[in-house]
């Protein structure tokens, strides 16, 4: 740091440089341009383009983009079944694999807290799904869940438990999904429950000590609370890209059997490029972003709320 | 939290859930890895098979007969480039709000925000608007257009600035603002306190946010599947290609797995201790 620094002043008399001729206000706003147009353009762009394909007729096997029609696919959208059953798989993905991921990953993160040994080899292995493609991992859970030769159902088989048809049957189909989702994401939730559990104050745990509080005392009254925020910001991201999930659904199920794991993303992307109505996959589109942007909005406050703590913090 | 004598019959329980998460979390991974050095009468066997004679005909038929390492030069080359797109514009931005905190948090807001755009609300969008841009001369001339490039370098840029640039905001506000202050009164210009005081010291948070830009722009699989078709797939798509309708050759699908996801792993765990920060956009820092 310090010969960093030396090296920059050397061979400079001590005056304020003119900095360009810019005003601080000026060179900030520089800064931010280039990152700003290249996210304007093409976040902006696509969305007035998907706003305009929706009012209109545009079903690509009848030659693309046609008449103005107004509210029609609106319409047609609210009051197609598929859309609302896709909405209705997409939650009950969510909850059961978020629910289970935020439970399992701080009961793992309570397990290593309390370890003493080989703690870092077991984080260095449970980064490792984070690592991995969803649609590369997917398709070869696929080997695993075989009905006939995959692994699990031999494990199972030798435990004497009935070795069910993992994605064929259509009760099971979107569970297999959210397992697979639960593989990859759960350690998400550990590690950085664990990181939140390592960097808590010693001294409130140590004067609860003192004071003869039980273990389910100081959870509920001391660590909990002060967890929260990280647990938080870790379910809202785990909340949002599960209402998005495509990847898993397209390489493990492609939404079937039948629609049982077709998700809202999966159930818009078959309508745009295997149906060919961009208007009524743009339609979707948009309720899906709006839904998401209006969650995201409320949900993302702490986020900011930190960042201008810190920018106050420096100035 | 303080240790707490314990009941050595918890801490075996606990050493032994441990090690059943440790081996769910890996097993599919090694699962796979293994699987991609069996000859194939050794897959899809009952009882699955843990040892064999290994063979390297796999990789041989995923890289001689189905050209599986050009997705990974594929890959390589649009990843690159976007995670220096990504990296270059998104220090510059970052470096402007968490020194001048331009905007006062509103365009970081809205920054964030479209993070969380849903890919395949844009996808369809981005198909059309690269397929006209495609046919244009320009589009041909910076391969911009359906299956070059340019269109998945942008996608890709587009997609990981905004998650980039709050990861940045959070090193450079750990830099202490004196040493810029006292840099300007030595009479430095700002762009040279950027250039010289300011980017060394944000190296490390730099270097780690274009190793997740690069892992994630290296597993992605949506635009690379609407947007490429056989010249410009990726890996993610590539290993797809692999399933015919006469059925799943598990053996060199394996073998091209292994190869699209090794590299990442390799990644991931010299970087491990930033995986927390890295992942929370810098909220958390593990």
């Amino acid at each position: 740091m310090a010969a960093t620094y030396a090296t920059a002043g050397t061979g400079r008399p001590t005056h304020v440089a003119r900095g360009g001729g810019m005003s601080d206000r000026a060179f900030a706003w520089a800064l931010i341009a280039p990152a700003m147009a290249i996210i304007l353009v093409f976040a902006l762009v696509p969305l007035g383009y998907a706003v305009m394909v929706s009012f209109r007729m545009a079903d690509l096997t009848r030659g693309g983009l046609r008449e103005f029609v107004g509210l029609d696919n609106y319409r047609t959208v609210l009051f197609d079944q598929s859309f609302w059953e896709s909405i209705a798989v997409t939650l009950k993905f969510t909850v059961a694999a978020v629910g289970l991921e935020m439970i399992l990953g701080i009961a793992i993160a309570f397990l290593l807290h309390g370890a003493t040994h080989g703690k870092t080899i077991v984080r260095s292995i449970l980064i490792l799904p984070l690592a991995t493609a969803p649609a590369v991992t997917g398709l070869f859970w696929r080997n695993l869940y075989d009905p006939q030769f995959g692994v699990i159902n031999w494990l199972l088989g030798s435990l004497g438990l009935p070795e069910p048809n993992w994605l064929g049957d259509i009760d099971i189909a979107l569970w297999s999904v959210v397992l697979f989702d639960v593989w990859q994401w759960t350690p998400f939730v550990a590690l950085i429950a664990l990181a939140g559990l390592s960097s808590l104050p010693r001294e409130p745990f140590e004067a609860a000590e003192l004071d003869g509080a039980s273990t389910w005392r100081v959870l509920r009254v001391l660590t909990f609370p002060m967890l929260a925020p990280v647990l938080f910001l870790v379910l809202i991201l785990r909340t949002i890209d599960s209402l998005r999930l495509y990847d898993a659904v397209a390489v493990l199920t492609r939404g079937g059997p039948g629609t049982v794991t077709e998700t809202m993303t999966f159930y818009l992307f078959r309508t745009g490029l295997k149906l060919f109505r961009m208007d009524y996959a743009s339609t979707m589109a948009i309720f899906f972003l709006y839904a998401l942007l209006v969650a995201s909005v409320f949900a993302l406050r702490p986020l900011l709320r930190q960042f201008t703590e810190r920018a106050q913090a420096q100035n | 939290m303080l240790q707490r004598p314990v009941h050595p019959a918890f801490s075996t329980l606990r050493y032994a859930l441990i090690l059943l998460v440790v081996l769910f979390a890996a097993f599919p991974i090694f699962w796979m890895i293994l699987t991609s050095f069996k000859p194939p009468g050794d897959i899809m066997v009952s009882p699955p098979r843990l040892f064999f004679t290994p063979t390297l005909d796999n990789y041989v038929h995923a890289i001689v007969d189905k050209d599986f390492l050009r997705y990974v030069t594929n890959t390589l080359i649009v990843s690159v480039i976007s995670t220096l797109f990504v990296v270059v514009l998104g220090s510059l931005a970052a470096y402007s709000f968490a020194r001048y905190n331009t905007g006062d948090g509103h365009i970081l807001f809205f920054i964030l925000s479209t993070k969380m755009f849903p890919a395949i609300a844009v996808v369809l969008p981005y198909f059309l608007i690269f397929r006209d841009i495609g046919r244009t001369g320009i589009g041909q001339f910076l391969q911009i257009g359906l299956d070059k490039p340019g269109a998945l370098i942008i996608s890709y840029t587009m997609f990981n600035l905004p998650f980039a640039i709050w990861l940045l905001v959070s090193f450079f506000q750990d830099i202490p603002r004196e040493l810029e202050d006292s840099a300007r009164l030595d009479g430095l210009s700002r762009l040279k306190v950027l250039r010289k005081v300011v980017l060394p010291l944000a190296a490390p948070g730099i270097a780690v946010t274009a190793i997740f830009t690069l892992i994630f722009c290296w597993n992605e699989f949506l635009f690379a599947y609407i947007l490429t078709r056989k010249t410009w797939s990726t890996v993610t798509v590539g290993v797809e290609s692999f399933f015919t309708l006469q059925g799943i050759l598990w053996g060199p699908v394996a073998a091209a797995a292994t190869l699209a996801v090794l590299p990442m792993l390799l990644f991931v765990l010299a970087m491990q201790r930033w995986m927390v920060r890295g992942l929370t956009f810098g909220a958390v820092r593990g």
